[in-house]
């Protein structure tokens, strides 16, 4: 594939010495070099004193890069828990880490008035609060830090998702982002960021180029200081897979090839993309955030049961519904029902069927499915009524022969043998060579005693497929009673070689040669 | 030879740079090997992609693009070129370039030429003249530095006035369709009015050029059979002729090309007959230039364009479901704020909803602008005195009737009305 340029680095800060330190700056340094021309720098620190002077460091060589390259934009978003404390400590936090932290930008706040642009560097403070954090502290703190245009977001988990409920805190932050976990485990948020913008670039795939879900996410690295491991993307992350070790001394170059190389191998990315819609559905998001989620778990859906998957479809389908505005639920309903009758649930499939019957109800399929969970579940009586609704629809060729085929089949369920004959009859006018029309008609003239024309059709049936052990069996059964013993005996022994476990051509079988000997 | 087009512009997404695209073709048919690189908010490119490009492409000459937001990265770009090899020369082109002051141009020390005349010919005359070994040579329509570093003009070059003799872009195949969503057609180029705050009639002499009708069917024809059924029309006054629009909008029934379009056009250059054939031919969206929806305000910039003209003119398009985008400005000459106000009750009571081009934004004073020959006359005091002098007024100035204060008020009262938070896509 092409060589492709990062989107976005994560640094996962530790207690790492002075030496990593410095060779952590210089593949960041030589990294630069393989961004895209607006990319984004993420440092991962477990506090704001702790991470402050390693953050200051690397931001040397952020502001280097860009002194040197006028063209590149770089958003370093510093990521870190909330200071804890009164509005007072927080202010002393803001004074004495954040103003030092910004003065290195202002040469490029003044480049950018000169010529009338937005800043090629931006700091991004992104905190993630406890759950003892004082709120209205942080709402203070973020209100100071946006009038000092470092705009600032928060990163909710389970442990801190009722922050969201406060509005004063919500307007102060630029962007909140949302992830599983409950400590703000720095891992955990390195991932949560990496699958929300994977979200974003799915969605926006799903509406420009939905068939190329599965080429990779955007590019992004993630390196953690503390080992100097370095993986191209979440998902390696998660599995632990990672590219190389930086304090290996590897050459960029040759990382950057081994980064690329990776995506060549075989990974699954539409099934990752797949993964992160899943599991961020179970969190308690915004409405807007959800509709769009709501979206990627119908297209995922879908992917699903193309594939014959149809456990996982519903499974998406079930989480796409909870999430969608009622007014687009319909399609969901409709293609849970589906899911819901190819695993065997007949009645949870009538259920979503029913929910789809406003939009659906003109369409011929809709009534063939729900008369399909009817037949499935033995009420032969009311899949008749849905099939024969499907029949006044002026159905598709392939479906109508398959309509009159389970018309037939319900029918004969019902006793109802003419008239099973008579739709048959039309099946195999429409089309000749399909061996079930013939299995069902020889049941049908069986029952009525013609044994000719039930001989006649089984045979066709098993022209149709020689291995059709129950065929053979039904050919014994008319043979029998037509009153050809041997070719009944014939017919039922080709069936036991078919299918040595076929009880009824046994028994068969064995009650012939004790009667005739 | 090689000729490297790039328009850079890290808040946009990408679509198909039209100008670039008229220069592209026709160096192509002159016989050098021209690529376009348009970098935008969605270009996965890194400074190693952008060496590699250079290195492998090896272009004798790269022509930029130049707009007031981009400046800044059109010169990081020209450095780092420069460091791949000083050899290669590098000229601008475009608004920001025609009327650049010699000052500013002498202040940027990797742009070899400003362009001053039409693009076409102009980089035509450069290539050859790079090309000859001789890069400062026999050349028009630019300008450029001698060895002492003093900036020299040369005599203007006319562009063809039958835009026909241009190399069609799209039949050049020039772009890449694979990922394009919607066309640029550029059928006609220049205006001929006199609006205080426009570069178009200035770089255009207030002359207007046309393509054939038959030329632009011919390309719409062949850019459908590529899959691509958006129409952005970007000239700036598409029923100048009225003759004109309806042969090309009868012309796209005719040939059923399914298209679907967005255009702009002055209020008073509409009717609703005109209106009913852009809705048959597939025009989705019209956009009108109001400015200002204030008597007080609009003599002043010499439109000549009454409001009551763009009222009669959303209701046409209204009554034929045509979406209605209206262009306006705030801190005009003679705007208090609340005249200000008026334009923003205008689009409201006339239901045009505010996003996209509806978003107002302050006007913007360029190079070779009436307003920025004489902007004392007009009463603006520029803020920054000490910016580039590549860098035009801009958006830094005050009024005698706003200030600061109060063209930021307008800004965020906009901001706060609109339905996208203010992303305007048309600059």
């Amino acid at each position: 594939m092409d060589e492709r340029a990062l989107q976005r680095i994560f640094v996962i800060l530790d207690k790492q010495e002075k030496e990593q330190l410095e060779t952590l700056c210089r593949i960041l340094s030589d990294l630069f070099f393989y961004v895209e021309l607006t990319s984004n720098l993420y440092i991962v620190a477990e506090d704001l004193a702790a991470g402050m002077p390693q953050v200051e460091r690397i931001q040397k060589q952020v502001t280097s890069f860009l002194r040197e390259n006028l063209f590149a934009r770089l958003y370093v978003h510093f990521i870190h828990g909330a200071p804890q404390g009164n509005t007072e400590q927080m202010d002393f936090y803001f004074q004495y880490y954040y103003q030092n932290w910004k003065r290195v930008t202002m040469e490029f706040d003044r480049e950018a008035y000169m010529h009338q642009e937005v800043p090629r560097l931006m700091l991004l403070p992104l905190i993630a609060p406890s759950s003892h954090t004082n709120t209205a502290s942080l709402a203070d703190l973020l209100g100071t830090l946006k009038s000092a245009f470092l705009l600032p977001s928060l990163y909710l988990d389970w442990g801190t998702f009722h922050q969201a409920a406060n509005e004063k805190l919500l307007a102060k932050a630029e962007k909140v982002y949302y992830g599983p976990g409950n400590n703000s485990e720095k891992s955990a948020i390195v991932c949560s960021l990496c699958h929300e913008n994977i979200i974003h670039e799915t969605s926006s795939r799903l509406d420009a180029h939905p068939a190329s879900m599965t080429e990779p996410c955007p590019a992004a690295l993630i390196i953690t200081a503390s080992d100097g491991m370095v993986y191209p993307c979440a998902d390696a992350f998660v599995r632990k897979k990672s590219l190389a070790n930086i304090y290996a001394a590897p050459h960029v170059d040759t990382l950057m090839a081994q980064y690329n190389g990776y995506f060549d191998s075989g990974t699954d990315c539409q099934a990752c993309r797949d993964r992160v819609v899943a599991a961020f559905s179970d969190l308690p998001l915004p409405k807007g955030a959800t509709h769009e989620l709501s979206d990627l778990l119908y297209h995922f859906g879908t992917l699903h049961q193309e594939a014959q998957n149809h456990v996982l479809a519903a499974e998406r389908y079930e989480k796409s519904l909870k999430l969608s505005p009622a007014e687009e639920a319909v399609p969901i309903h409709f293609r849970l029902g589906l899911s819901y009758l190819n695993t065997g649930r007949y009645d949870q499939g009538l259920e979503s069927f029913g929910k789809a019957k406003a939009m659906y109800q003109d369409q011929y399929y809709f009534h063939f499915y729900t008369g399909l969970c009817y037949f499935e579940k033995g009420d032969y009586g009311m899949a008749l009524e849905r099939f024969l609704e499907a029949l006044d629809m002026d159905p598709q060729q392939d479906d109508l022969v398959r309509i009159l085929i389970y018309l037939g089949t319900c029918c004969n369920g019902l006793g109802d043998y003419e008239q099973a004959i008579v739709q048959l009859e039309r099946a195999k006018h429409e089309a000749g060579q399909v061996k079930e029309i013939y299995n069902a008609l020889g049941f049908s003239y069986f029952q009525l005693k013609d044994y000719d024309k039930a001989i006649e059709n089984l045979k066709v049936a098993v022209e149709l497929d020689p291995y059709s052990a129950i065929d053979y069996a039904s050919l014994g059964a008319n043979y029998r009673e037509r009153g050809d013993m041997d070719m009944a005996a014939a017919m039922y022994e080709r069936a036991l070689k078919l299918d040595p476990d076929l009880a009824v051509a046994r028994e068969n079988l064995e009650r012939l040669r004790d009667y005739h000997g | 030879m090689n000729v490297l087009l790039i328009e850079i512009n890290p808040f946009a997404p990408v679509s198909p740079p039209i100008s670039l695209g008229y220069i592209a073709a026709f160096l192509k048919s002159k016989g050098f090997g021209v690529k376009i690189l348009t970098l935008g908010e969605d270009a996965s490119i890194s400074p190693a992609g952008l060496q590699k490009l250079i290195t492998s492409f090896r272009p004798a000459l790269v022509g930029f693009s130049a707009y007031q937001r981009t400046m800044l990265y059109v010169i990081g770009l020209a450095r780092f070129i420069k460091s791949i090899d000083s050899g290669i020369k590098v000229a601008i082109g475009g608004p920001q370039a025609t009327f650049m002051p010699s000052d500013g141009f002498a202040q940027l020390p990797d742009i070899d030429y400003v362009s001053r005349s039409a693009g076409e010919q102009t980089l035509l005359c450069v290539a050859r003249a790079v090309e000859q070994g001789r890069p400062f040579s026999g050349l028009s329509g630019v300008s450029y530095k001698n060895d002492g570093g003093i900036v020299q003009d040369t005599e203007e070059l006319e562009g063809f006035s039958d835009l026909d003799q241009y190399p069609s872009p799209y039949l050049s195949d020039v772009f890449d369709y694979s990922r394009m969503g919607e066309a640029i057609m550029l059928t006609s180029r220049g205006c001929p009015h006199h609006c205080i705050y426009c570069y178009t009639p200035c770089a255009f002499k207030h002359k207007v050029m046309f393509h054939s009708i038959d030329r632009v069917l011919e390309e719409m024809t062949w850019i459908r059979k590529k899959g691509v059924k958006r129409f952005w029309f970007a000239d700036p006054n598409i029923s100048h002729k009225r003759s004109r629009i309806e042969e090309l909008l009868d012309g796209i029934v005719k040939l059923d090309l399914e298209a679907q379009m967005w255009l702009q056009t002055r209020a008073d250059l509409v009717d609703l007959e005109m209106m009913k054939k852009m809705k048959r031919a597939g025009v989705r969206t019209i956009a009108f230039g109001l400015e200002s929806a204030s008597e007080r305000v609009t003599p002043k910039i010499d439109k000549h364009l009454s409001i009551q003209k763009v009222v009669e003119a959303i209701r046409l398009a209204q009554s034929q479901d045509i979406e209605v985008e209206l262009f306006t400005m705030f801190g005009l000459p003679n705007e208090t704020f609340e005249d200000a106000m008026k334009t923003l009750a205008f689009v409201k009571e006339n239901n045009v909803k505010i996003m996209g081009n509806t978003n107002s934004q302050q006007m913007q004073i360029y190079f070779g602008t009436p307003m920025a020959r004489h902007y004392k006359d007009y009463h603006i005091r520029p803020l920054n005195t000490e910016r580039p002098p590549y860098i035009s007024i801009g958006c830094q100035y005050e009024t005698d009737h706003m200030s600061t204060e109060d063209i930021g008020k307008v800004q965020n009262l906009w901001r706060a009305h609109s339905l996208d938070r203010g992303r305007r896509i048309v600059s």
